[in-house]
C-alpha cells in the first residue's frame, strides 16, 4: 500500500463519514415521521425517499449533476450564497454518498422506531409530555440500537459509492478519488495488480464497521 | 370530581363503542367480558384515542367535544393512566420514571412528593433499581407511584393487578385504597376479576361490545 | 431467355445480400461525428452494415486485449497501437496512419474570461481544467505532453480534472463546470456552446496521428480492408476535412 493509496482510503472514510453524520438529522426525522404519522402526501414522500435505492446509480448521478451543476437551480444558489463549487469537487462525492446511503438509513430507522411500543409514547403523554418530549426522551432513546444500526449501513453503503460518484464527482486525483473509483480506473488503466491492495482493505472496514454495528444491535440489554 | 361521557362513539374492529355516562365516586369499576371495548373506552377518556362523536366533560371543563372540534391533548388533560402492561420506561431507572410527569408547579400540598409518594407505595429502597429488574408486585406500586406524582385530576387503571396472583392482589389492594384516602384521587378501574370489584368500587359500569348495559354496587351487578 | 436472365438476377441480388457483412469498427470518440457521416453513404454503396464503438482509445484498446471482437480499431494515437501490434493482434500490412488534429484551449460559449495563451492556465481565475485521461486517453495525453513541453504541466496538473474521454471533456466545458478544458479542434467545432480560446499551432503542439488497421480477429478481413481503403478516399476526405481534420504525411 503506498501513500498515495492510503490518502484514497482515508479521503474515503471521511466522506462516507461525513455525509452519514449530515443525512443523521433528516433521515432519523424522516424515519419517525413516516413510522408514527399520517398526513397527505405520505406515500409520495416514502416513495422518493426510497428511489436511490432502486434508480440506477448513474441515472441518479445524472440528476444531481443537473441539479447541482454551476448552471443548475441548486447548483447556481450554493455559488451565489456561498461561493461553493459542487461538481467535481469532494463535496459532491459527499453528496452523492448522502443520497445514495439515505433510504437505507431511512428503512432501518423506521423500522427501529415502530418496534417502540406506542404504548410508551402514550403513557408518556398522559404523564404531560410535549411531542418533542416524547421523540427526545422516549421514542429516540429506545429506537437509538436501531437508529445506531442504520447509520451503519448508510456509512458502509457511502464506503461502496461509485456510480453516482463517478458521474457528479469525476476522479480526480486526491481530490475527488475514493477507493471504488480508484480500483476502477486501475482496471481501466491495466494496472489490477495495483487495485488489489485497495480491494480488500476496503472489505476490511467494511466488515469491521458491519461487525460492529451487528454487535451495537445485538448486545445484551433487558427490555 | 365528575366525569361525563356523553354520545361517545368510538367506531372499533367489530362494533362501536357508544356511550353515555358519568362518573363521580371515588372509585368507579367497569366490568365485562375481554374485548367489550374497556379498554378503548380508557383510551378516549384520556385522549389517546378520538372519537367520531359526543362530548366528555371533566368537572366543568370540556376536553373532547366532536361537534366543535373541540379535542384537549392528554399532556393537558391531567389524567393519569396505569395500562395493562405498566408501560414502565425500560431504559429509564425507577427514579427517573417516577419523576417523568413530576411538575413541582403544579403541586399544591407536600403530599405529591417523590420521598412521600414512594413511602406509601413502599418502593423507596428501589429508586435506583432498573425497572425490568423489579419483581410484578413491585412495578406495579412503581407504575402507580409514577401516575401519582404527575397529580391528576382523575386516574385510569386498566386490569392492573391481572398478570398477578391472588396473594399478591390482596397486598396491592390496600395500596390503591391508600391512593383513594391519601391522596384523594378518583380511579375508574378496570377489571374482569369480581373479586376486585368487591374490594374497591364504589360503583361499577358494565360494559359487553361496546355498549352500557348495567350499573350498580358491586353487589347488584354481580348477582 | 428472360427467365434465365430473371433467375440469374434473383440469385445475383440473394447472393450480395446473404453475402452483406456487418462490420464492428472500434473508433476514438473524437471520431464520431465524422464517422457515422460517412458510412451512412458507404452502407448505401457497399450494402454492408457498419457498427461503431466509439470511446477512448485507451479503453478499447484494452477490450480488444481482453477479447472483444472487431474488424477494425481507428485510433487517436500510435501507441495504442503499437500495444496491439506488439501482441501480435493486428493484421500484418493493414495498418495505416489516416488523419491528424489540432489541441485547441476551450471555454464555454458565454464565459467572460478566456486563456490567450497556455501559459493563462496558471491564472487563478481558470480553477478547472477538463481535459480526457492524461495518463491513458490519447487526447489527454497530448495535452499534457504539449503542458509539459512548455513547463507548465507541474503548475497546472492540481486544476486538472480528468475525464474518460474527450467527448466527456467537452461536455464539461460545455455545462459550466470547469472554466476550460483542453480538446481536439475538431471537437470544439461540433458544440455550440464552446467557443476556441487559443489553437494550438501544429509545429509547437504534440504530433498526432490517427491510425487504422484491420484486427487478425475480424472475420470478415476482406470486407474490412475495404473499408479502411475507403477511408482514404475522396469522398470520406472531404468529411473528414469538413469536420476539421488534417491529413497524415
Amino acid at each position: 500500500m503506498t501513500a498515495e493509496a492510503w490518502q484514497i482510503v482515508f479521503f474515503t472514510i471521511e466522506v462516507s463519514a461525513l455525509s452519514t453524520l449530515l443525512i443523521l438529522p433528516l433521515g432519523v426525522a424522516v424515519a419517525w415521521l413516516i413510522a408514527r404519522r399520517e398526513w397527505p402526501g405520505k406515500a409520495v414522500v416514502e416513495t422518493m425517499a426510497m428511489l436511490p435505492l432502486f434508480v440506477p446509480p448513474v441515472a441518479t448521478g445524472l440528476l444531481l449533476l443537473m441539479l447541482f451543476s454551476r448552471r443548475g437551480p441548486l447548483g447556481s444558489m450554493l455559488q451565489r450564497g456561498f461561493g461553493w463549487d459542487i461538481v467535481f469537487t469532494w463535496r459532491a462525492v459527499v453528496l452523492a454518498c448522502a443520497v445514495m446511503s439515505f433510504p437505507l438509513l431511512v428503512r432501518t430507522a423506521q423500522a427501529a422506531f415502530e418496534g417502540v411500543s406506542a404504548r410508551f409514547e402514550d403513557i408518556a403523554r398522559t404523564l404531560g409530555a410535549s411531542e418533542w418530549r416524547v421523540f427526545a426522551t422516549i421514542s429516540l432513546p429506545l429506537a437509538a440500537r436501531g437508529i445506531v444500526a442504520g447509520a451503519v449501513l448508510a456509512f458502509a453503503r457511502a464506503m461502496g459509492e461509485f456510480g453516482a460518484t463517478a458521474i457528479v464527482a469525476g476522479m480526480i486525483p486526491r481530490k475527488t478519488m475514493t477507493i471504488s473509483l480508484s480500483i476502477y480506473q486501475n482496471i481501466q488503466l491495466g494496472h489490477d495488480a495495483a487495485a488489489l491492495p485497495l480491494l480488500f482493505v476496503s472489505i476490511g472496514i467494511v466488515f469491521i464497521t458491519v461487525l460492529c454495528g451487528q454487535i451495537i444491535t445485538m448486545r445484551k440489554r433487558p427490555r | 370530581m365528575s366525569l361525563q361521557l356523553r354520545n361517545i362513539r368510538l367506531p372499533l374492529a367489530d362494533f362501536a363503542l357508544e356511550t353515555d355516562a358519568m362518573f363521580d365516586w371515588p372509585i368507579t369499576g367497569i366490568f365485562g367480558p375481554s374485548g367489550a371495548g374497556k379498554t378503548s373506552l380508557l383510551d378516549l377518556i384520556a385522549g389517546l384515542r378520538r372519537p367520531v362523536a359526543g362530548a366528555v366533560k371533566l368537572d366543568d371543563k370540556v376536553i373532547f367535544d366532536a361537534a366543535n372540534r373541540l379535542n384537549l391533548p392528554p399532556r393537558l388533560r391531567r389524567i393519569g393512566y396505569v395500562p395493562q402492561d405498566l408501560a414502565l420506561f425500560p431504559h429509564l431507572k425507577v427514579r427517573a420514571n417516577l419523576l417523568y410527569g413530576y411538575r413541582p408547579a403544579l403541586i399544591e400540598n407536600e403530599l405529591f412528593t417523590l420521598g412521600h409518594v414512594a413511602g406509601v407505595m413502599e418502593i423507596t429502597p428501589l429508586l435506583e433499581r432498573n425497572v425490568t429488574t423489579l419483581s410484578g408486585g413491585e412495578q406495579q406500586r412503581v407504575a402507580f407511584a409514577r401516575a401519582i406524582l404527575s397529580a391528576p385530576r382523575l386516574l385510569l387503571l386498566d386490569e392492573p393487578m391481572s398478570s398477578l396472583d391472588s396473594r399478591l392482589k390482596k397486598r396491592l389492594i390496600p395500596f390503591l385504597l391508600r391512593i383513594r384516602d391519601e391522596f384523594r384521587i378518583p380511579l375508574i378501574y378496570v377489571t374482569h376479576d369480581a373479586a376486585e370489584l368487591v374490594a374497591l368500587c364504589d360503583e361499577v359500569l358494565m360494559l359487553e361490545r361496546g355498549q352500557l348495559i348495567g350499573r350498580g354496587s358491586p353487589a347488584d351487578v354481580l348477582a | 431467355m428472360k427467365t434465365k436472365a430473371l433467375v440469374l438476377l434473383f440469385s445475383l441480388l440473394i447472393a450480395t445480400s446473404i453475402s452483406a457483412a456487418e462490420l464492428t469498427v472500434y473508433a476514438a470518440a473524437s471520431l464520431t461525428d465524422a464517422l457515422k457521416e460517412i458510412a451512412a453513404t458507404y452502407e448505401k454503396q457497399s450494402g454492408d452494415k457498419l457498427q461503431f464503438n466509439f470511446g477512448a482509445s485507451s479503453m478499447l484498446a484494452r477490450q480488444i486485449e481482453e477479447g472483444a471482437p472487431a474488424d477494425l480499431f481507428f485510433s487517436a494515437d500510435e501507441a495504442k497501437m503499437d500495444a496491439l501490434e506488439k501482441k501480435d493482434l493486428l493484421l500484418p500490412g493493414t495498418r495505416r496512419s489516416l488523419l491528424s488534429n489540432f489541441l485547441v484551449l476551450i471555454v464555454p460559449a458565454d464565459a467572460s474570461a478566456a486563456p490567450k495563451s497556455a501559459a493563462d492556465l496558471a491564472k487563478p481565475e481558470f480553477k478547472k481544467i477538463a481535459l480526457a485521461e492524461p495518463q491513458t486517453v490519447p487526447a489527454g495525453i497530448y495535452a499534457r505532453e504539449y503542458l509539459q513541453k512548455l513547463g507548465l504541466w507541474d503548475a497546472v496538473k492540481e486544476k486538472v480534472v480528468p475525464t474518460e474521454n474527450v467527448r466527456a471533456a467537452l461536455a464539461a466545458v460545455e455545462s459550466g463546470n470547469v472554466e476550460v478544458g483542453i480538446v481536439y479542434k475538431t471537437d470544439s467545432l461540433i458544440s455550440k456552446k464552446v467557443k476556441v480560446a487559443v489553437e494550438v499551432p501544429a509545429a509547437e503542439g504534440p504530433k498526432i496521428s490517427y491510425p487504422i488497421a484491420v484486427l487478425k480477429s475480424s472475420k470478415q478481413p476482406d470486407r474490412a480492408k475495404k473499408f479502411a481503403e475507403y477511408l482514404a478516399g475522396p469522398t470520406p476526405r472531404s468529411v473528414f476535412e469538413k469536420f476539421g481534420f488534417t491529413f497524415a504525411k
